[in-house]
């Protein structure tokens, strides 16, 4: 999915992101965390699913997947922040992207939520 | 491996006693997807009576108990949510957001259907005479029928089947044949719901099964969605039959653009407009008019966003345009888009013969720009029903209010402006019923009548909104005296 042009791409990108990094929350022992992933996909998934209006629906340009790869394979406390420093990005950038409102707002908390 | 899919009748799915069937296919993929019966004269008899039957202890089932049921349904389809649009992405060919976009509607029908409670409540005076009082009350007006386009096939009968069954009335549904597999799902949900028996049927099929609604004596009314012949057929027949009709038709809508509107976020917008479900939607974008120096810009910015739009399959989430119907669709549209170009327009993104790699027998027509196109030629008056915009100049905001008003059909039209002036002035005076301000689908929302007017509506009360409570519902006059 390199391109994220549409709104669902967007959305599905994020609910992916978080589901992979509750994962990662789970293996390092941070169940806080983990438990902080999860609460914001399922959040993603209900604001993808009552926020796709079929009057706004516009092609979305200059949003890139492979610009927010995570490296889950460091576990190392750097590894930690440099995953929630790419997640706050992703989401810093996404918001202003979309033209829903409410799901903007979901978008910008969850990045407030990785520390961005 | 497919199916055939069934009908559902008295709270059981039947087959159908019908010997043709109708091939359901995944447009992108062209696999094979199920088998629809062309059900008969007396598997529509069957359904209706099972509909007579539920219908007095339906309808004297309390409302709120009524209301519950869609509480329920609501619930279960926000569950299937991602379910039910990844089977409107397969068995239609639209995107994955326009897939959900159409769930998201179709809740938004139920959601209107709780309020009946509030809805079908009358009014009433005292003292129109010494000692009298008048009063009206709403009661259910018995089986109601709705036949269903391919182009919605998830949201359009829940258009109708939730207001019509939580006013207390029975109902059939006859969906498209080309897409009989988002309602089969629906119907499931339904039956998970564990309604009383025959208060909602389903009747898979084509001609004879929407004609022996129409003719049949025990059903009270009928809602269609279509094309604007197909409209008028089952006006004239439903009327013919002493039956309540709403029938909503086709299209052609046209954009203004004026001078002074934000061209590209304009074209952001009406790209959605017109390309959203590659076309096959009566409120789908058809021709935009820019008014003076906006028609060169319009053209070039046009040009250079449609052609970017990225075409294919719509679980791809990154695909920002499915494919049409059928082959049968393919062809009518290259054909039509052959036709304007005879007749001088230029086609300047040009989708015919597109292919989509590992897609190859996908029905697929890629998005189309024509411009230059003049009053009273093909692609100026006729439906397309396609990925194709058209492009008109004219001279002026009059001259553009002329243009949109001529055309035959009268379903939507917008304008994109900054000017209130203009605005209100195409509000006041563009003959169509659904009108947009810098939106390019003006699709009224559930509690709002969807509207239509000229070749593009036949009947008087609209789906949605208060005139689905009015096409639902009698009005009894109570006067009365106690002494």
């Amino acid at each position: 999915m390199p391109s994220l042009n549409t709104f669902g791409a967007v959305f599905t990108f994020a609910i992916e992101l978080e589901t992979r990094l509750s994962a990662y929350y789970s293996y390092i022992g941070d169940a806080a965390m983990a438990r902080a992933a999860d609460k914001r996909r399922k959040k993603l998934e209900r604001v993808r699913r009552e926020n796709v209006v079929e009057i706004t629906l516009e092609p979305i340009t200059g949003l890139d997947a492979d610009d927010y790869a995570l490296d889950l394979n460091d576990r190392s406390a750097a590894g930690q922040a440099g995953a929630a420093r790419i997640a706050s990005q992703f989401y810093r950038d996404a918001a202003p992207k979309i033209n829903v409102r409410a799901a903007q707002r979901a978008l910008e908390r969850s990045g407030r939520e990785h520390g961005g | 491996m497919s199916h055939t899919v069934k009908n559902y009748v008295d709270g059981e799915w039947v087959e159908s006693g019908a010997s043709d069937v109708f091939a359901v296919h995944d447009p992108a993929t062209g696999e094979l997807l199920a088998n629809c019966p062309d059900s008969t004269r007396e598997d529509v008899n069957t359904a209706v009576r099972s509909a007579r039957a539920a219908f007095d202890e339906w309808r004297s089932t309390p409302v709120l108990v009524r209301a519950q049921y869609m509480h329920h349904f609501k619930v279960m389809v926000e569950d299937n949510f991602e379910k039910v649009s990844q089977i409107v992405v397969r068995e239609h060919g639209k995107t994955m957001d326009e897939a959900r976009g159409e769930v998201r509607r179709g809740i938004e029908s139920i959601d209107f259907a709780m309020s009946v409670p509030v809805l079908m409540r009358s009014d009433g005076l005292e003292d129109i005479s010494s000692g009298i009082d008048e009063t009206t009350v709403r009661q259910p007006a018995g089986v109601f029928a709705a036949i269903t386009p391919f182009n919605f096939p998830f949201m359009v009968p829940l258009w109708f089947l939730p207001t019509a069954i939580t006013c207390g009335n029975t109902f059939i549904l006859k969906p498209s044949p080309q897409t009989p597999l988002a309602t089969e799902y629906l119907f499931e949900m339904l039956d998970e719901l564990d309604l009383p028996e025959g208060v909602v049927n389903l009747v898979n099929g084509g001609v004879p099964s929407a004609t022996a609604l129409m003719e049949h004596p025990d059903v009270t009314g009928v809602s269609f969605v279509g094309s604007s012949p197909v409209a008028k057929i089952i006006y004239e027949t439903c009327t013919r039959n002493g039956k309540r009709v709403q029938a909503q038709g086709g299209a052609k809508n046209y954009i203004a653009v004026m001078p002074d509107a934000d061209i590209e976020a304009s074209v952001k917008n009406i790209l959605g407009a017109a390309y959203g479900c590659a076309g096959q939607r009566c409120l789908a974008a058809a021709v935009a008019v820019g008014v003076g120096d906006a028609y060169d810009q319009l053209k070039d910015e046009l040009a250079k966003q449609v052609a970017a739009l990225k075409v294919g399959y719509g679980l791809d989430e990154t695909t920002q345009m499915g494919t049409v119907i059928s082959d049968a669709a393919v062809n009518r549209i290259e054909s039509m888009i052959g036709q304007s170009e005879g007749e001088g327009a230029e086609v300047v993104v040009d989708g015919r013969d597109f292919h989509v790699d590992g897609y190859e027998n996908g029905s697929w027509v890629g998005p189309t720009l024509i411009a230059d196109v003049q009053r009273n030629t093909v692609m100026a008056t006729e439906e397309v029903f396609g990925p194709v915009l058209s492009l008109m100049q004219a001279d002026d905001f009059e001259d553009a209010v002329d243009i949109i008003n001529q055309s035959r059909y009268g379903n939507a039209a917008s304008i994109f402006t900054s000017n209130g002036k203009y605005a209100r002035e195409f509000k006041y005076s563009v003959n169509a019923g659904n009108i947009g301000v810098n939106i390019g689908v003006a699709a009224p929302s559930a509690s709002f009548p969807f509207g239509g007017q000229k070749d593009s509506f036949f009947g008087d009360l609209h789906g949605q909104g208060m005139d689905s409570i009015e096409f639902y519902t009698e009005r009894k006059i109570v006067i009365e005296r106690w002494v």
